[in-house]
């Protein structure tokens, strides 16, 4: 059954994904390859969608893949699914914050943790960048980006405007 | 009769349902105010908990859920939900936190499949593909800054690169390894402490 198995996936997500912000795409980028509910092209749809609604950017896009899979239950039930285990494991520790914090396996944990985490996100990005960057003039409008970039750090309503405007101008002087 | 007294009293002691009402409506608020992915979540909720929480807990709250697995945002509410009323508040800060942006989202993905086959549309979201790439390179980039600080970090960094990338490892296969090495090399380094 879809919703089950729904659920078993962002399970999943949502016990093994450390690091917060981007740290849930790796999942989602795997539940594409594996389970083919929906393709590289629609999760690169759902991270631009859930990084322009306010919230938590996972939340939103575990929202989006839940939907695209199965309608208005499969998107509560994906974040259900993404938000509880974590969320059993706060209530119960709540009570010893300190010495979770401290603990020397929680803090040797999540050292290897942060470095494996940036690693599985670039495989992400690599691979949307193949991809994505499909010719001569994406390749251009990433460099420009990257220079705005470089020159000032910018938020990514303004990285997905100007990205948007550029695609549609390219697409009515058929560029693309 | 209605004194200042009897007023005060009336006040205080607030109903639980009211109070589960509240810690919703105000995480909802936080939730709503999440610009830019959850990691804004620890000033915009210092501001509006202020007098509930102190700012010094809140910062606590947020390395704990930053720690913890799934996301950081809810992982946040549910330690500051739990701390304004235990189980219910963890569940009433939740569910305010993340009902939202999920009810907007779903209007969204529904308006979304019936403009997706317009041609200026699918520009558009070609253009969008290019800054997606880019707003994973920033977001790579942000974790890179506190996280890939030597050789040993860099070669984590590399390995899981190569799994994932290369050899289509599962992402929950190499988080496990992760932790099973993270374990066994604390467990030695305190052996050899001993």
């Amino acid at each position: 059954m879809i919703y089950w198995e729904l659920f078993v996936e962002f399970l999943r997500v949502g016990l093994f994904s450390f690091g917060g912000g981007h740290a849930a795409l790796p999942f989602l980028y795997n539940i594409s390859e594996f389970k083919q509910w929906y393709t590289i092209q629609q999760l690169t749809d759902m991270i631009a969608m859930g990084s322009v609604v306010p919230g938590a950017f996972g939340v939103n896009v575990a929202a989006f893949a839940g939907f695209s899979t199965a309608g208005v239950f499969g998107a509560l039930i994906a974040v259900t699914a993404l938000i509880a285990p974590s969320f059993i494991i706060a209530v119960a520790i709540s009570g010893v914050l300190v010495k979770f914090k401290k603990n020397a396996y929680v803090i040797a944990i999540i050292n290897v943790l942060k470095p494996v985490s940036c690693g599985l996100l670039a495989a992400v990005g690599a691979q949307i960048f193949v991809d994505s960057v499909n010719n001569l003039f994406g390749a251009l409008l990433l460099g420009i980006l990257l220079l705005i970039y470089f020159y000032r750090k910018r938020t990514p309503v303004f990285v997905l405007g100007v990205s948007a405007i550029a695609g549609l101008a390219a697409g009515l002087l058929q560029l693309i | 009769m209605f004194n200042k007294r009897g007023l005060f009293c009336h006040a205080k002691p607030a109903p639980a349902k009211r109070t589960m009402f509240r810690i919703f409506l105000t995480f909802a608020r936080i939730g709503l105010m999440l610009f830019g992915g959850g990691n804004v979540v620890l000033p915009v909720a210092q501001k509006q908990l202020e007098g509930l929480v102190k700012p010094k807990q809140l910062c606590e709250f947020y390395a704990v859920a930053r720690s913890l697995p799934g996301i950081v945002a809810p992982n946040f509410a549910a330690l500051a939900g739990y701390k304004l009323g235990r189980l219910p508040g963890a569940l009433a800060a939740v569910l305010g936190l993340v009902l939202p942006p999920v009810a907007l989202i779903v209007l969204l993905a529904a308006g979304f499949d019936s403009i997706i086959y317009l041609k200026f549309v699918q520009s558009i979201f070609w253009g969008i593909g290019i800054g997606v790439v880019m707003l994973i390179f920033m977001g790579v980039q942000d974790i890179w800054e506190t996280s890939v600080e030597d050789r040993f970090s860099f070669i984590l960094f590399f390995a899981a690169f190569v799994m994932l990338a290369g050899f289509r490892v599962p992402p929950s296969a190499i988080v496990m390894m992760a932790i099973m090495f993270a374990v066994a090399m604390q467990m030695k380094s305190e052996e050899g402490a001993k």
